[in-house]
């Protein structure tokens, strides 16, 4: 009785004697309920009626299925509407016996015309004479109705199955559509007695029952599963109670498995069950899809046009045109998933079971897992917590992920947490999708999101922040950073997104920490934020992640009063690490970090006045490649390289200090069409300025013309040693049409002259367009200020541009600052 | 008996927490709630966007004592909460009319 594992390895996963024990209780309660029942109404009917009427059973009693302490459901008939005022007064007495019996029973009283008549606001009355039962009372008005409901129901087939799928799909969405709730109710939550509820009431109303009646045999066990553990809740609550709580999961593992036992444990043999009933209801809610005639599906059904060489969309699942083909290998398998994600359409059951069907599948995964660029292919796409969800659910990521099965189905108890581990990360995968993809989303959060610029890594970071709980249960942070250093094996991925991840894992927990421990008024507090966050890029990682990892702890973890206070640590730190870029310099006698990275003594000096976040940005191997290229600058004046990187190309610049360089770098880009992304410029104490621009090629003129490469650069060397001028260059560019935005970006500039000792930083804001920094730039150094230090980002044909500017070696006065506040409105007012 | 009601920064519930414990205080119910004082709101701008900030987070610590312990526990908040700095918060106290527990119908101070 208490090997249930065994008996799991049979096929009975329920432990035969519990199962047995649990199916008599069943039959006997409904044997016993239907003679007390048959009496009541022997006693209170039968002697005052005078007319036929039958009592029946229907719903759960119908079906013989009667739990411990479940209600009981009658429907009393009646042959003509015109007997039923005389039903009244003994139907109540009749009903009084039962209840003074013990029975919570709900009646109902109709006559066989009222049931064989649609009740559009009572499609339950349908779904519940579905499983009507004599008990007694006249056979014969018993058998008018039965005899009538058939055609009633043949008639009626695809509304009631579209009615029965949109309400199952209402309660599933009730509970987030997961079964991996840490306090299940195993009646109502997906995977429940509901669902399989629903797939006998499709396999008695579908006309075409194959693929129901084969989905309700492949739940077999689970059913038995789920009916034992229902007859023991039942039984231990002394009610209708179908939650499982977490004491009766400790009283359920001690009685059903060994002593020792973990209810974890027992709860993954739960989840395993569950799984398989909330699988075969999906299964049988795809079949009703095909039951809707309505323009909604037709529109559905116009995403068939979504289908490619691989794959077909129809009835919005996703199937397979070539199964041989895309399971041959891991890779194409991960490129079936990345649609999903793409397009947020969940695969067909007929997909799920190929993809479960090929045992060789994990292994591909395991032995010859895709590399990084298809990892980060799917991690980029808008619906990627479906696409790992329906991965889950075919034991695909734990091929991929070996670590992953350490936190399936894993319940770690926590009074705020709602779901196991697994479920956690998935659901804060889908927070971040929520967040890129939902209007109603927090409209702060989701502008950060839309400057990242890798979702991939910010993704697989969530995917992996609490795998430590399985590897390492009492230090997760550092079990997930050891499972990461598998992780990043098997998928391949790049050293500068290994380091990313590992930073986020090793802080998820901070800012929560600062949220509710620290005075975020307290300028100490934002010190102590900048100390463990290098970069504005890393707070911005991190904050995003602080956020979906609080929103999964359950649907109502991320109140408005968490939300502010997120906000507020997230502004105290950008605010801090905005002040450090110009007041932190790299000081390469006392800075350690200058020292590592300097492998020379030359290099240690070249690195003496940077801006510390330069260490912070750039390896030893960039930091090198710097410096040579500051060898040739002392040569020949100026160095200029320009490298392909990540989708775009990077301008590295070194060049002796001299007024408007960085307006003639950025016209200079512009003459040739380029489209400035991001750019980072700073100087060091020994007068050299380093700017890195990342730019895009809209035209694609490099990649197509690789020679271009090197005419741009001796362009860029040109204007720098003044042998040509930007404005003629400008000049003879033919102008571009601006990209179509479909709204306007009214520029905004905020000056602020607390932000640094020495420097005015502006802050601006405006649409992007090509030239546009060129045009700030000028009016900059137009007025006489000198730049000091700049950060651009561009966020769609959003310019968000920092400049740290001195005028005479100091802070601008109010004067300039009005000044200078117009003619940069000016410039960057959209047409 | 009194109700006593605090409004205290975030990062102060700890101390409070704690120095309520040392003088025997463990009944709390306690709040995250958001509002503002004399200071009313004011405007952020991020990415040239606007927001307005007019509702702070704060928590809220209420319990009820017998009318002898008042000033005591409300020293003990204040002493915990001040930091000197706008913002601090604000304690409340309420005079009650009844205290039922309702596992047995204890009432009064008994209940508490």
């Amino acid at each position: 009785m208490r090997d249930v594992n065994a008996a799991a390895a049979t096929g009975d996963n329920t432990g035969s004697s519990i199962l047995q024990q649990a199916l008599a209780s069943l039959e006997q309660r409904t044997r016993s309920v239907d003679q007390t029942i048959s009496d009541a109404a022997a006693h209170n009917l039968t002697p005052r009626l005078q007319f036929p009427f039958t009592v029946c059973a229907v719903g759960g009693y119908g079906r013989s299925e009667l739990f411990p302490y479940s209600d009981i459901d009658l429907l009393i008939l009646a042959e003509n509407e015109e007997d039923l005022p005389a039903m009244k007064d003994p139907l109540s007495d009749f009903l009084r016996v039962v209840w003074d019996s013990g029975l919570h029973a709900s009646q109902s009283v109709r006559t066989v015309v009222e049931c064989c008549r649609l009740h559009e606001q009572n499609i339950e009355l349908h779904v519940s004479l579905l499983d009507l039962r004599f008990v007694y009372g006249d056979a014969a008005l018993f058998q008018k109705l039965s005899a009538a409901l058939p055609a009633f129901y043949q008639k009626q087939e695809n509304r009631l199955i579209r009615e029965l799928a949109d309400m199952a799909a209402k309660r599933h969405a009730k509970f987030n559509n997961t079964v991996y709730h840490l306090e299940p109710n195993i009646k109502e939550a997906p995977g429940g007695f509901r669902d399989i509820h629903l797939l006998h009431w499709l396999a008695l109303l579908a006309q075409d029952k194959g693929r129901i009646r084969e989905a309700l045999e492949g739940i077999e066990g689970a059913k038995r599963f789920l009916t034992a553990v229902r007859c023991f809740l039942h039984n231990q609550s002394k009610r209708d109670n179908n939650l499982l709580g977490f004491e009766l999961q400790d009283r359920l593992t001690a009685f059903w498995m060994d002593a020792s036992a973990e209810p974890a444990e027992w709860m993954r043999l739960y989840y395993r069950n569950a799984r398989q009933v909330y699988q075969a209801a999906l299964h049988a809610m795809e079949f009703a899809e095909t039951k809707d005639p309505s323009l909604a599906r037709q529109f559905r059904d116009w995403r068939g046009r979504l289908s490619s060489s691989e794959f077909t969309v129809s009835h919005e699942r996703v199937f397979l045109r070539n199964p041989a083909s895309t399971l041959g290998s891991a890779q194409s398998v991960l490129g079936l998933f990345t649609f999903v994600a793409r397009h947020g359409i969940p695969l067909s059951w007929d997909t799920q079971r190929r993809l479960m069907a090929d045992a060789a599948l994990p292994a591909r995964f395991k032995n010859d897992p895709p590399r990084w660029p298809d990892w980060r292919e799917f991690l980029s796409q808008p619906n990627v917590a479906m696409a790992l969800r329906q991965m889950q659910e075919t034991g695909l990521l734990a091929a991929a992920i070996p670590h992953w099965t350490t936190v399936e189905c894993l319940v770690v108890r926590d009074f705020y947490h709602r779901y196991t581990v697994d479920e956690h990360s998935i659901v804060a995968v889908e927070v971040i999708d929520q967040l890129a993809g939902k209007a109603e989303a927090p409209l702060r959060f989701r502008t950060l999101l839309l400057e990242e610029e890798d979702r991939a890594t910010l993704r697989l970071a969530l995917l992996l922040h609490d795998v430590g709980k399985g590897v390492l249960p009492g230090d997760h942070v550092q079990g997930s950073l050891q499972a990461a250093v598998d992780v990043f094996e098997r998928l391949s991925v790049p050293q500068a997104n290994r380091e990313v991840i590992n930073f986020l894992i090793l802080h998820h927990l901070d800012l929560s920490s600062v949220m509710t421990g620290r005075d975020l008024d307290d300028p100490a507090t934002a010190r102590l934020l900048s100390s463990q966050i290098p970069t504005q890029e890393d707070l911005r990682r991190l904050t995003l992640l602080t956020y979906a990892d609080i929103s999964a702890v359950n649907p109502t973890a991320m109140t408005p009063w968490r939300l502010e206070q997120l906000w507020r640590v997230y502004s105290a730190g950008l605010e801090q690490l905005t002040r450090e870029l110009i007041a932190n310099r790299i000081d390469s006698a006392n800075d350690a970090a200058a020292q590592a990275a300097g492998e020379s003594p030359e290099i240690t000096k070249f690195l003496q006045g940077f801006p510390t976040r330069y260490l912070r940005t750039h390896t030893p191997a960039q930091v090198r490649r710097h410096f040579e290229m500051d060898q040739k600058r002392k040569r020949d004046g100026v160095a200029v390289s320009i490298t392909h990187d990540s989708g775009a190309f990077l301008l590295t610049v070194l060049a002796s200090d001299q007024a408007g360089l960085f307006a003639k770098l950025c016209g200079a880009l512009a003459s040739r069409g380029m489209n400035i992304l991001k750019v980072e410029a700073s100087s060091n104490d020994h007068g050299c300025i380093l700017d890195l621009i990342r730019f895009s090629d809209p035209m694609r003129n490099l990649e197509l013309n690789p020679d271009e490469v090197h005419r741009l650069e001796w362009t860029v060397e040109c204007v720098l040693r003044d042998s040509l001028s930007v404005s003629d260059l400008i000049r003879q560019r033919r102008s571009q049409p601006r990209p179509s935005t479909g709204s306007k970006i009214m520029p905004s500039v905020h000056f602020n002259n607390e932000a640094s000792d020495e420097c005015t930083l502006i802050d601006f804001v405006g649409e992007d367009r090509p030239g546009l920094l060129y045009d700030l730039t000028s009016v900059i150094s137009q007025a006489g200020c000198n730049i000091e230090l700049v950060l651009v980002d561009t966020e769609a044909h959003k310019a968000i541009d920092v400049f740290y500017i001195t005028q005479s070696g100091g802070k601008l006065d109010e004067t300039l600052t009005d000044q200078l506040t117009e003619e940069l409105k000016r410039v960057a007012m959209p047409v | 008996m009194k109700k006593i009601e605090a409004i205290i920064q975030p990062h102060k519930l700890d101390e409070v927490r704690d120095a309520l414990k040392n003088i025997g205080v463990d009944g709390l119910t306690i709040s995250e709630v958001r509002g503002h004082g004399r200071q009313k709101g004011h405007k952020e701008v991020y990415r040239g966007m606007e927001y307005e900030v007019d509702l702070l987070p704060k928590i809220k610590i209420e319990t009820v004592v017998p009318d002898a312990r008042k000033d005591e526990v409300t020293h003990a908040i204040s002493a915990a909460a001040r930091s000197g700095k706008i913002g601090d918060g604000k304690i409340f106290v309420f005079d009650v009319a009844e205290a039922i527990r309702i596992r047995n119908d204890d009432t009064g101070e008994l209940a508490l």
